[in-house]
């Protein structure tokens, strides 16, 4: 049993020995939280936290304090929790709690490729609790055992551990089922929850929603499913993903709409970018190396790069992506997202409250984003080697006279005294060269450099770099000069390296992996609060306005080239050059 | 540009550079040595106007190209043909050239002790390499003078056996054996006594028979025992000093034992030579990571900021050979390791890791800093000092000697072959910060290394991620001398994967992956700036004075108390009498960890 629950959590197992010295510090915080249950899942995650260093060193046994959540509940929390904190202790313990996970929208792409994918791995890890079930929730009608078959085409067993892929993936296939209904029947989410109670068998059920659907019905899918399917006695949570809205208002309505029925801490936003692997090692890069922390200003950062590019276009699906473009699809939310963990404070903990809230900080403190500080391009037909490549406006799904730009480059200003004046560059691209997604930091050149001799008359050029790419090959270099070895003294740029392939050959986990045991979990740090998300938009709803009421015609540039010339002249306007276009790098 | 492969051809570049930046010396530098000649200046100016193009050229593209960061060595490769961009080169190579000047100056070099074995197996290597890299001068004879009767012929046989021999040591490249054929024709020998006026008489005659009434530059190179210096030196200033250009000496170690007689021996080289014909070599300070410590620190921004106590917790300066005297201890016996690596070697790098940043990068700044920083050294304690002694250790039925077993080594001899000691700068820049010297032979392993320990992250939000010890888990930067060139800082970072592990891994730049080029011999380099002037390698009296300074003192209560080294195993770690060094300091060392 133990070995059971190897790798993500020793915690799932000893949860019932340590649940009681637990209580001690939590029961203070009972009478205002009335969702007791919900501290057992948040024990979970912690606890993966205290895990070794790989020097070798014994664990470290304390666990991270629960942050029994910054949000106080609303008024209209919902009804069915407010009971659990009437269940007695000693009761408490000896409940066998379930999981139910519900992917609504099930014969989607998303839940086809990612999801249930993602359920498999964490099943196939021994990250899901022992006693677990996952339906699957759309309109067209299928039986248990064709959900069964069309999810099992796209599992896959890690590279790296063969053995008993079949067998894992019966088992977990044995425990997928299958509940037809429309997505705003009161009665059909009645009839999963007959379901879902029939697999409880009477345990303490948890239960998690994933909304896999289109953003117009998300309410009322919510509203279907907290009414008529939510936990008697644990907990529910919703993940949700983006878009959130198109803009300030339909994000806040949509906001508010969800918070009729769920309180913010049922609300997962999920923006996998966040789940990414050298995402999370951005953090650990800065707060526990030395080395960087001091450099993590504008006394040595010249300017930050936020890079995304796509090497393919919409490829027929632009229906949905033209009414959003890519200032909406990436941008607002990803790139800003990791911006905002590059540049926030260090937080007081590692609490996802501590974290949201330095992250919040840094969106508020952020210059409104210019007409001017933005550039937008558009892919247009492009004939290479006898092959010719699709105009955006090709896309049968898209209107013939779109200027929805696919490409977008914007410079960014945050106003704090850590900040002030450094330029954030971000750009976003489909049909680019290249397929990246990294961020690049340039530091100043070196004062009074007894080197400049060696570096002809730009500075700029020669100086040090870091780089996190996020995908594809995972890896962090820092640039940095050195002398050519050999007689002499010529000044050459290596890179201090670490690959990730060859460190770590293991398979590194998709992103909804993580983000699907971090809801799972109760691990909110991934996760975007509502606060968060009204920031964003408020940086860029004013401008993607200006954009649509000005009609700004977009830059063309030519399918799988590097994007539109505009883009320099928005770096050089701010004395940045692209670190991904020097010439080195390609 | 491909054509231009890496076996050739950095060094013209490097020539024009260096002339460059000599000139430059020039100016900055009082009246000092005749040696700047005219046309040497113009060269230089040539050489910067052609320095600068290169460098733009460097900068714009093939520089950049340094490309695909991680991985497959093809870019690499790629990149190297880059650098050495075409044209400038080949106009560099011209100005060095400068074929028509009927006047341009010969160089002769004589190395004095020709016959010894530093000069068969490193000063004629490091001179034919330089005449394959077209680094020498168009006109230049070299002479070997010793004792024995030796001919013109012999001299070359034994060359030519030792470049056989050692053909590693070599670039091999094309025309290798027909370059040797040129090169031996430049080589002559004269035997004579060290203490002769007249035998030196003699060779400055067959010197000016090869001179042929050009501007005479002479560079002699002693490799000889300290104890006939000076009369080598007197003899050669007074019957073979060039009459028209510059006269220089090269000098090894052991420059004296301590302050009294290293300061007998400047005082008797000053008799018959100013300090800048003096160039005391040091030839760790030729390797070339060591000078890239200078690189790294001045032209990076990232690691100037974190040079100082505010962030090093401590720096280890580590050197250990994985053999004993092996029979040739009769030297190394009366000096013992401290005298022989630490004192110089290692107190050098040391002094060029500390520095504050200097003025420029010529060498009268550079040395001021480095001597500025062995001022403050705190005087070093007995106490502070572990010194040890290799015994005999049998292992897989191989029995390795005990230092007094070897013949030339007294019996009862008590010279350390292993010291440890922590030694503090009492400046604003380094007061408190350790710096822990290591050196030793007959150890497990075979190398020299700079480490630069951080201190913890001060409220290190992943505190519990590491256990008690958080000193275990701070960033290391390793600068590693040799084997091996290497540069890598220790980072902590997320093991991929769910949940939150935190690992160590390297940011690395391994030389031998990015650079395939055989990196060249310390001896190379300073040979060539001794050619050329530069005298940023070589050691100024005052401070040799001041490295022994520092060291005069223990080494004398060493002796006067004849402390018992702690004997160690032949190929082990060493004595742990170093751990408890270190931990006085609360430092591990870095070399020793499990990791490793």
């Amino acid at each position: 049993m133990a070995t059971h629950f190897s790798p993500c959590s020793s915690s799932i197992k000893h949860e019932t020995q340590q649940l009681f010295s637990r209580f001690i510090f939590i029961s203070r915080k009972c009478c205002f939280s009335s969702w007791v249950s919900q501290i057992q899942p948040r024990t979970h995650s912690r606890k993966r936290f205290q895990l070794k260093s790989s020097n070798g060193y014994p664990l470290n046994a304390v666990s991270l304090h629960a942050s029994l959540d910054g949000k106080p509940l609303t008024k209209e929390h919902f009804g069915p929790q407010g009971k659990e904190a009437s269940i007695p202790l000693a009761e408490f313990e000896k409940i066998e709690s379930t999981l139910s996970i519900t992917v609504v929208g099930a014969s989607g792409d998303l839940a086809k490729k990612k999801i249930f994918p993602a359920l498999f791995a964490l099943f196939y890890e021994d990250c899901l609790p022992e006693d677990f079930s996952v339906f699957g929730y759309a309109r067209t009608k299928l039986t248990d055992e064709e959900l069964r078959n069309m999810i099992s085409q796209t599992l896959t067993c890690r590279i790296d551990k063969k053995e008993n892929c079949e067998d894992k993936m019966d088992q977990f296939l044995k425990r997928c089922f299958y509940q037809s209904g429309q997505y705003n029947s009161e009665e059909h989410f009645a009839e999963l929850d007959s379901k879902l109670k029939e697999k409880e068998a009477g345990k303490l059920s948890n239960r998690l929603f994933y909304l896999s659907i289109p953003p117009n019905i998300f309410v009322d899918v919510v509203r279907c499913a907290s009414l008529r399917a939510s936990s008697a006695n644990g907990w529910t949570r919703v993940i949700v993903e983006k878009p959130f809205g198109r803009d300030a208002e339909s994000s806040g309505d949509l906001t508010r709409s969800f918070k009729k029925y769920l309180t913010e801490d049922q609300i997962f936003r999920i923006d996998h970018y966040l789940g990414k692997e050298l995402v999370e090692n951005l953090s650990v890069l800065r707060f526990s190396n030395l080395v960087f922390e001091p450099l993590w200003s504008r006394n040595y950062i010249r300017n930050v790069q936020f890079i995304f590019s796509e090497d393919f276009g919409t490829e027929g699906r632009g229906g949905y992506f033209d009414n959003y473009g890519i200032i909406r699809d990436i941008m607002q939310n990803h790139l800003l997202q990791i911006l905002a963990l590059f540049a926030m404070e260090t937080p007081v903990s590692l609490d996802a409250e501590d974290i949201r809230n330095e992250k919040v900080k840094v969106l508020r403190s952020m210059k409104p984003l210019l007409l001017e500080d933005v550039i937008v391009g558009q892919y247009k037909g492009h004939s290479k080697g006898g092959k010719s490549y699709p105009a955006y406006t090709d896309d049968p799904t898209v209107p013939k006279g779109s200027l929805t730009p696919t490409f977008a480059a914007a410079a960014l200003f945050i106003n704090n005294a850590r900040w002030d004046g450094v330029p954030f560059l971000m750009k976003a691209g489909k049909a680019l060269h290249t397929k990246r997604a990294e961020i690049r930091v340039q530091f100043r050149h070196v004062p009074g450099n007894l080197f400049k001799r060696n570096f002809g008359t730009d500075l700029d050029k020669a100086t040090n770099e870091l780089v996190l790419r996020v995908q594809p090959d995972e890896a962090i270099y820092l640039r940095i000069n050195n002398k050519v070895p050999g007689l002499g003294m010529r000044l050459d740029r290596s890179d201090l390296n670490l690959l990730y392939r060859a460190r770590y050959p293991r398979e590194i986990p998709d992103a909804y992996e993580r983000l699907l045991l971090d809801a799972i979990e109760g691990e909110r740090r991934l996760f975007i609060r509502s606060d968060e998300l009204d920031a964003a938009w408020a940086l860029f709803t004013p401008l993607l306005r200006d954009l649509e009421e000005k009609k700004i015609v977009p830059e063309l540039y030519p399918y799988g080239s590097r994007g539109p010339v505009g883009a320099h002249y928005l770096a050089a306007k701010y004395n940045v050059r692209w670190g991904d276009l020097s010439g080195e790098d390609s | 540009m491909a054509t231009l492969s890496s076996s050739s051809a950095h060094c013209p570049s490097y020539a024009y550079h260096r002339l460059s930046s000599s000139s430059s010396n020039g100016q900055h530098q009082r009246v000092g040595f005749t040696s700047s000649l005219p046309q040497r200046a113009k060269i230089s100016l040539q050489c910067l106007k052609n320095s600068h193009q290169n460098v733009v050229l460097m900068q714009d593209g093939p520089v950049a190209t340094t490309a695909t960061p991680l991985g497959n060595e093809t870019p690499f490769k790629e990149s190297k043909g880059g650098l050495l961009s075409g044209t400038s080169l080949e106009e560099c190579k011209d100005a060095v050239g400068f074929d028509n000047n009927e006047n341009e100056p010969s160089v002769s070099i004589t190395v004095v002790g020709a016959s010894g074995d530093l000069a068969k197996k490193k000063i004629f290597p490091a001179l034919f390499a330089l005449y394959y890299e077209d680094c020498l001068p168009k006109h230049f004879t070299i002479y070997g003078y010793a004792r024995s009767k030796m001919t013109d012929a012999e001299l070359r046989t034994m060359m030519f056996v030792v470049y056989l021999d050692e053909v590693p040591m070599f670039i091999h490249g094309e025309n290798c054996d027909e370059k040797m054929e040129q090169f031996l024709k430049r080589c002559f020998y004269h035997s004579g006594q060290y203490d002769s006026e007249e035998n030196f008489a003699e060779l400055d005659r067959k010197l000016k028979k090869h001179e042929g009434g050009r501007v005479s530059n002479r560079l002699f190179y002693l490799s000889i025992p300290p104890n006939i210096f000076i009369d080598a030196v007197k003899c050669a200033s007074l019957s073979a000093s060039s009459g028209n250009g510059w006269t220089r000496v090269i000098v090894e170690k052991p420059f004296g034992r301590d302050s009294e007689s290293s300061a007998a021996l400047t005082k008797a080289l000053k008799n018959y030579l100013d300090e800048d014909q003096i160039f005391r070599i040091d030839h760790y300070l030729g390797k070339e990571l060591v000078e890239n410590l200078s690189v790294l620190r001045f032209s990076n921004l990232i690691f100037e900021p974190l040079w100082s106590r505010q962030y090093i917790r401590n720096v280890q300066l580590i050197f250990s050979e994985d053999f004993g005297t092996e029979g040739r201890g009769g030297y190394f016996d009366n000096y013992g390791i401290i005298r022989d690596i630490m004192q110089n070697h290692l107190l050098q790098i040391l002094a060029l890791f500390a520095m504050e940043t200097p003025v420029s990068l010529d060498a009268e700044d550079i040395r001021n800093e480095k001597v500025k920083v062995l001022r403050s050294m705190r005087p070093l304690q007995l106490e502070d000092m572990v010194v040890g002694q290799y015994k005999s250790h049998t292992k897989g039925g191989v029995t390795y000697p005990a230092y007094t077993d070897d013949k030339t080594v007294p019996k009862d001899s008590l010279t350390p072959t292993f010291a440890a000691a922590a030694l503090f700068i009492d400046n604003a820049r380094w007061d408190g910060v350790p710096f822990l010297m290591k050196a030793g032979k007959a150890l497990h392993s075979k190398r020299a290394e700079i480490r630069v320990q951080f201190r913890h992250v001060p409220g290190n939000l992943y505190n519990r991620n590491f256990g008690t010890d958080l000193d275990r888990a701070t960033n290391e930067l390793v600068i590693r001398v040799q084997p091996d060139e290497a540069i890598y800082l220790k980072i902590n970072n997320k093991i991929p994967g769910l949940g939150m592990r935190l690992d160590r891994s390297n940011l690395n730049l391994h030389y031998a992956a990015r650079y395939s080029k055989e990196i060249p011999d310390a001896y190379e380099r300073l040979l060539l700036d001794a050619i050329e002037g530069e005298r940023r390698l070589f050691i100024r009296s005052d401070e040799l004075n001041a490295a022994w300074a520092l060291f005069t003192p223990l080494l004398k209560e060493l002796e006067e108390k004849k402390i018992i080294p702690e004997y160690y195993p032949y190929g082990s770690r060493g004595p742990v009498g170093a751990h408890y060094l270190a931990a006085r300091y609360k430092v591990r060392w870095g070399d020793l960890n499990v990791e490793q």
